[in-house]
């Protein structure tokens, strides 16, 4: 610990306190965060060991935050990472204007490369929201406290009040009670994630965990056992019961977007977990090659932490002509001369 | 329908690992200064405790426990030889590498090595995917119902300290697979050789052997596969140097060829140069240790909450339980 000197509280995550701290040798800026476990009748979980290994051996990830370091403190841990600027939340609430049809591409292009690692790397995430889609001063998106949320929050009391946070982007499964469930339940949350890029608002915003079904079941119609045949076996599936309502096209949900979009969206948004899209098999949908292509990372917001202004950098042009002079396309060099700087 | 992608990729490769990156030293001097770090660390604490039962003369040194460290790390071994259900050779091989990674930074003063030898071993099998339960686990203890109990809470007590002291790096690679790959890969690719699986028994030895060395801390797994193989082949009278040279790919790249058989001839001499201890040497060791932990037993109580002290521990865990600005100032 003494290698670090805090230099702020950056937040409160599920998990405990976040702190911006500054590693005294190499003057690295980071994040601390720790991890309370408690003492466990069988000992530490299987789970919480498998996700300690993945962790440990990851190979880095552009889309990944990497852990850069765990250290004992108290009766937990204390995880060291990257730092970064800002995260989705925050772009999203800052945004002067709303996001591009091509700036949402960018953010779910990144977001679905980190998922697909992840999920091929036996890592379920479980806790995807745009508070945890976290933003580098260069405007890439990295994936941020994976894997910790079903490692570490295995008790009572820090679990339900963990759920509450996350409610909105909670699949339908686990809404229902799943005490089982796969990484179904992150692409569900990548939907929600989608959604909310789309329409600048988030898409099912249940202001209570019945409310919050009511949201889901009012656009993708109640559930039965034909269009979702495992919904028996939920714990809760007999615990309520709602009126019966047919779904809601979700080009009405998401207006004013590209037919693509829907249909990738349509994609996630499905009941049976199975279902849904993969984030490998998402990467090649036509939503991703049909024009405006994915923004380039220096064509994003990058809001400051705290801030209430998000910068908005100069926007290349992105429409292509051959009549337009040479100069006017190319990327001036003044821009990436930092970069290249930090490269020799 | 989604896909179900491959397992696991990207984690089983052993150049970008943990063991790679923390866990392999260059030479075993730097190993020794560890341990005698550790040794000399203990003792001047346990010096400065003033227990009036504590004097240099009834510290072990390092050589001594270097004698106990053997005999508890053949206690683990024979341990698990005879596990039932039967233990993969890899369970056992992790094992081992937990219990000398733990007391390359700790003293056998400090952490009693029954206790960790045990942790080490359960640790293991989770860690593995070798799914016991702790009752099946104590089960193996030549020990009564009450005794199995205790080392369950002894086990579980220590589980936290050992991922910890491991610097959280879990995953081990051991020379086992690697070995099953140069089988297949002379079986496939070397016909000079007939019957490449005679080399097998007297490889498996030697990874057995150099599982009691430092070898893991020093070389990669494929590497003392190698060796193994090699090894086998040397005392069935065969040569392997067309093997190195054309298969391998070496005959060009004589700086590699050399160094890695000077890395061999260092791994042969460290697992030709292991003994056990001596019976005589072991019991006087073993009564020092006693002796030690007796005298600091009230302390290490409290330390590690050890099952009649549990209250006190679970009132300490809930003050821990928040971290808050003023924790961290104190640091």
């Amino acid at each position: 610990m003494d290698q670090y000197s805090i230099l702020g509280r950056i937040g409160e995550g599920a998990h405990g306190i976040v702190f911006k701290a500054k590693h005294i040798e190499t003057g690295e800026t980071v994040a601390l965060k720790k991890v309370a476990l408690r003492r466990l009748e069988d000992g530490i979980p299987n789970q919480a060991l498998r996700e300690i290994k993945a962790l440990q051996e990851i190979e880095d990830n552009q889309y990944v935050v990497k852990l850069k370091d765990v250290f004992p403190h108290g009766t937990g841990f204390v995880l060291v990472f990257e730092y970064m600027l800002s995260d989705l939340s925050e772009v999203i609430r800052n945004s002067q204007r709303p996001l591009t049809a091509s700036q949402v591409k960018s953010y779910m292009m990144m977001l679905l490369k980190g998922v697909a690692f992840c999920h091929e790397n036996s890592i379920m995430h479980r806790d995807l929201k745009p508070a945890n889609l976290l933003i580098s001063s260069t405007g890439h998106l990295k994936i941020a406290d994976f894997g910790l949320a079903r490692l570490f929050s295995n008790e009572g009391d820090r679990l339900y009040s963990h759920q509450v946070a996350t409610r909105w982007y909670r699949a339908p499964e686990l809404l229902y009670g799943a005490r089982k469930y796969d990484e179904g339940v992150d692409l569900w949350a990548v939907g929600c994630i989608f959604g909310e890029l789309l329409n600048n608002s988030p898409l099912f915003p249940g202001e209570n965990d019945i409310e919050q079904l009511c949201c889901v079941l009012r656009v993708l119609g109640t559930p039965n056992q034909k269009v979702w045949p495992e919904i028996t076996e939920l714990p809760d599936y007999n615990k309520i019961t709602f009126k019966e309502n047919p779904p809601i096209p979700l080009e009405e949900i998401v207006p004013d977007t590209s037919p693509q979009a829907v249909d990738l969206l349509k994609k996630f948004l499905v009941y049976p977990s199975k279902q849904r899209i993969s984030a490998r098999q998402a990467l090649l949908h036509p939503y991703f090659f049909t024009d405006p292509l994915p923004a380039h990372h220096s064509e994003l917001p990058i809001p400051q932490r705290g801030g209430k202004h998000s910068r908005q950098r100069m926007q290349p042009p992105h429409e292509f002509t051959v009549d337009r002079p040479l100069h006017e396309s190319v990327v001036d060099p003044s821009l990436i001369q930092k970069h290249a700087m930090s490269c020799s | 329908m989604r896909m179900h992608l491959p397992r696991g990729r990207g984690l089983n490769m052993y150049h970008n690992s943990s063991q790679k990156k923390f866990w392999t030293y260059d030479k075993e001097e730097t190993l020794d200064k560890l341990r005698l770090e550790a040794n000399q660390k203990f003792c001047s604490k346990a010096l400065s405790s003033g227990k009036p039962g504590i004097n240099e003369s009834t510290l072990l040194n390092e050589q001594e426990e270097k004698v106990l460290f053997k005999h508890y790390e053949k206690r683990l071994l024979d341990f698990c030889a005879v596990f039932k259900p039967v233990m993969p050779k890899s369970v056992v091989g992790t094992a081992c590498m937990y219990f000398r990674r733990f007391y390359l930074n700790n003293s056998l003063m400090e952490y009693h090595p029954r206790t960790i030898m045990l942790t080490c071993a359960y640790l293991s099998c989770k860690v593995d995917e070798f799914n016991v339960s702790s009752t099946q686990f104590v089960g193996n203890l030549q020990e009564s119902p009450a005794g199995q109990e205790r080392a369950v809470d002894q086990i579980l007590e220590y589980e936290l300290l050992l991922i910890q002291q491991l610097n959280f790096h879990l995953v081990v690679h051991n020379p086992y697979r690697p070995l099953e790959g140069f089988l297949i890969d002379l079986k496939t690719r070397y016909p000079l050789l007939e019957n490449p699986e005679m080399l097998r028994k007297s490889a498996e030895d030697f990874l057995n052997r150099a599982t009691m060395t430092d070898a893991g801390l020093l070389f990669s797994p494929s590497q003392i596969a190698l060796t193994a193989v090699l090894n086998s082949a040397a005392r069935a009278g065969l040569k392997m140097d067309v093997y190195l040279n054309e298969c391998m790919g070496l005959k060009e790249d004589k700086e590699t060829l050399s160094k890695m058989y000077e890395s061999m001839r260092r791994m042969t001499s460290l697992v030709k140069a292991y003994e056990l201890p001596k019976a005589e040497e072991v019991s006087i060791c073993k009564q020092k240790l006693e002796r030690i932990y007796a005298e600091f037993a009230t302390n290490l109580k409290r330390k590690h909450g050890y099952e009649d002290d549990d209250h006190v521990v679970k009132r300490q865990m809930v003050a821990d339980e928040e971290w808050t600005d003023d924790d961290l100032d104190a640091l």
